[in-house]
């Protein structure tokens, strides 16, 4: 049973409690009434009305503003109708209304409905049908409204919580769900399919030649896959395993190197990593040479994190990159440092010529 | 002839591992689809190397490195298993295994490092080297525990050739750039397992101690 089925139906039990509570009160003051029998057919529609409320209320396609007007309104015309049935003396006095606290149910129908501003207003409104049983302002009548004031505003912020922590837990449970799901394709992918492209890739490999081109792509089929299938989704705060993000660089000339524990990070900031490693390993394939490899290491040093994107390309020397700088044609590497500088991290940039390039990435979590 | 045995649960997959092997000079004396069956066998196969999948049936590959090893700790477990199994690899590292190899590897990096397996040396991934750096830095970050051993600790030098291999050094190039020798290399290597399995050993004793299990010290499968 979910929340909203649960409140509304606490709603139709505290209406008939309400009802019978009226019914007690009513039963011993009636000969106190001015009209006896008017105060009787009142609360028989009392009686009608509640039972139409709890059927009404209990279909969720049922709980339409227009309904919760009529619910207000009925309320509201119970309250000053006292004024009219009871004897003047006895309100003068400080008699309670017919209905009692009755009343008070379509504040809190308001409030479920549409928070603590909705109940507020309802409030107000039972508040002014108080005003005009009584015919002014007494204490025991601004007592009733504050009451009802804050039960309006109490129910409705708290259903607002209740709802939202509701979304909360259905989502996180999804994610479980589909963690679980994704758990299971893995194993079964791994069984089957993984080790074949697997196989398929190496004796390929062996065979040289045409088959040495369809092993290569089995081979980064298989790591394709087993990224897809091993990537874990957005946790419910938020946060990504910078991991999942790097591993999915692997491929047969880029080895992906991480520690055995997730590495968190707030989602945003896990993506401009990512992307600044993207732009690293797009720098090699374009500069490094045809048949140069990389190697992407991700460690974990606490405050920070440290990304290393290594390969044995040609490399350049420092005289070479400071013109090149200087000359603006450091495009990519110019948008990792720009990157990983928005970040509040630092790059540090190592190349001699036949050595490969090195760069480090170091960003504060 | 070197004797090795491979268990991988993938029929296609193990023969053709054995018959690289055999192709390439080792002798294979036992094969196996379970890690039930790899337990029960290697007993009379004796094998000197045993080459290891990760996911397997009925004894997972972690379990089977740390049985294989408790019965004949001279055995040289290298496990052969799909990149991205990330937690598993280090556990079976942890268990005393000595290599980690992908599975995408060729058949000349399976031989060579069959091979530097059953040599005694460590056979390390970039993948690998990461795994334990990783594991080094969460030990030490981990807060101490009065009774516990305290986590043990990389030096510096260690770490940089960690480092090094993680980032596709080869030993050789690892000991030009540090002008120090390959077998110090090596060595430094083999020192950063030693240490993760010792802690890990230590680790089970304080464990079985903690569980009242200590009389069964003497029968140290038990443990497991």
């Amino acid at each position: 049973m979910g929340i909203e089925t649960a409140v509304w139906r606490a709603l139709t039990v505290f209406r008939v409690l309400g009802l019978v509570y009226a019914l007690a009160v009513y039963i011993r003051r009636y000969d106190e009434y001015a009209h006896p029998v008017g105060g009787w057919v009142v609360l028989g529609l009392m009686a009608g009305w509640t039972a139409l409320a709890a059927v009404a209320y209990s279909r969720p396609h049922g709980r339409r503003w227009p309904l919760l007007a009529a619910d207000l309104s009925v309320a509201m015309a119970t309250v000053v109708g006292t004024r009219f049935l009871d004897d003047v003396d006895r309100i003068e006095a400080g008699a309670q209304t017919l209905p009692v606290v009755w009343a008070a149910a379509p504040v809190l129908a308001f409030a479920i409905r549409g928070g603590w501003p909705a109940g507020v207003g309802a409030a107000c409104a039972v508040g002014l049908a108080d005003l005009v049983h009584r015919g002014e302002l007494t204490v025991p009548t601004a007592n009733n409204i504050v009451l009802l004031l804050l039960a309006g505003a109490v129910v409705g912020y708290t259903m607002s919580l209740a709802r939202r922590g509701e979304l909360a837990l259905a989502r996180a449970l999804a994610v479980q769900a589909a963690g679980r799901e994704r758990e299971r394709l893995s194993r079964d992918i791994h069984d089957s399919v993984l080790q074949v492209l697997a196989l398929v890739g190496r004796r390929g490999q062996e065979a040289g030649g045409e088959a040495a081109e369809l092993g290569r792509l089995a081979a980064d089929q298989e790591r394709a896959l087993r990224a897809l299938v091993s990537a874990a989704p957005e946790t419910v705060d938020g946060e990504l395993d910078l991991r999942a993000l790097l591993t999915a660089y692997a491929t047969s000339s880029v080895t992906v190197s991480t520690p055995a524990t997730p590495v968190v990070l707030a989602a945003a900031r896990a993506r401009e990593v990512a992307a600044a490693v993207g732009a690293a390993l797009a720098n090699v394939a374009a500069h490094a040479g045809d048949a140069a490899r990389a190697w992407v290491l991700l460690e974990d040093a606490g405050s920070e994190v440290v990304v290393s994107v290594r390969d044995d390309g040609h490399g350049f020397d420092h005289a070479r990159l400071e013109a090149a700088r200087v000359e603006g044609r450091l495009g990519v590497a110019a948008s990792i440092e720009g990157r990983v500088r928005d970040l509040g991290g630092t790059t540090v940039l190592e190349s001699a010529p036949g050595e490969g390039t090195e760069v480090e990435l170091r960003v504060p979590r | 002839m070197t004797r090795v045995m491979v268990v991988d649960d993938h029929p296609m997959w193990r023969e053709g591992v054995a018959r690289d092997l055999t192709e390439g000079g080792f002798e294979v004396v036992a094969t196996a689809g379970d890690g039930g069956e790899a337990v029960r066998r290697a007993p009379a196969a004796r094998p000197e190397v045993v080459v290891v999948d990760l996911q397997l049936p009925v004894l997972s590959g972690v379990e089977v490195t740390r049985r294989l090893l408790a019965a004949d700790p001279s055995v040289r477990v290298l496990v052969l298993s799909a990149s991205g199994e990330h937690a598993d690899v280090l556990e079976a590292v942890k268990a005393g295994a000595t290599g980690y190899l992908v599975k995408s590897a060729s058949r000349e990096e399976l031989l060579d490092a069959v091979t530097r397996t059953a040599q005694g040396e460590a056979v390390f991934t970039p993948g690998l080297a990461g795994l334990v750096l990783g594991e080094f830095r969460r030990l030490s970050a981990s807060p101490p525990t009065p009774a516990g051993p305290a986590a043990p600790r990389l030096t510096d030098r260690e770490t940089e050739v960690l480092r090094l291999v993680a980032k596709g050094l080869s030993y050789k190039q690892i000991a030009e750039r540090l002008v120090i020798s390959h077998r110090t290399v090596q060595n430094h290597v083999q020192n950063t397992l030693n240490k993760l399995q010792l802690h890990n050993r230590v680790e089970l004793v304080r464990y079985a101690i903690e569980q009242g299990l200590d009389d069964e010290l003497s029968a140290p499968e038990e443990l497991r």
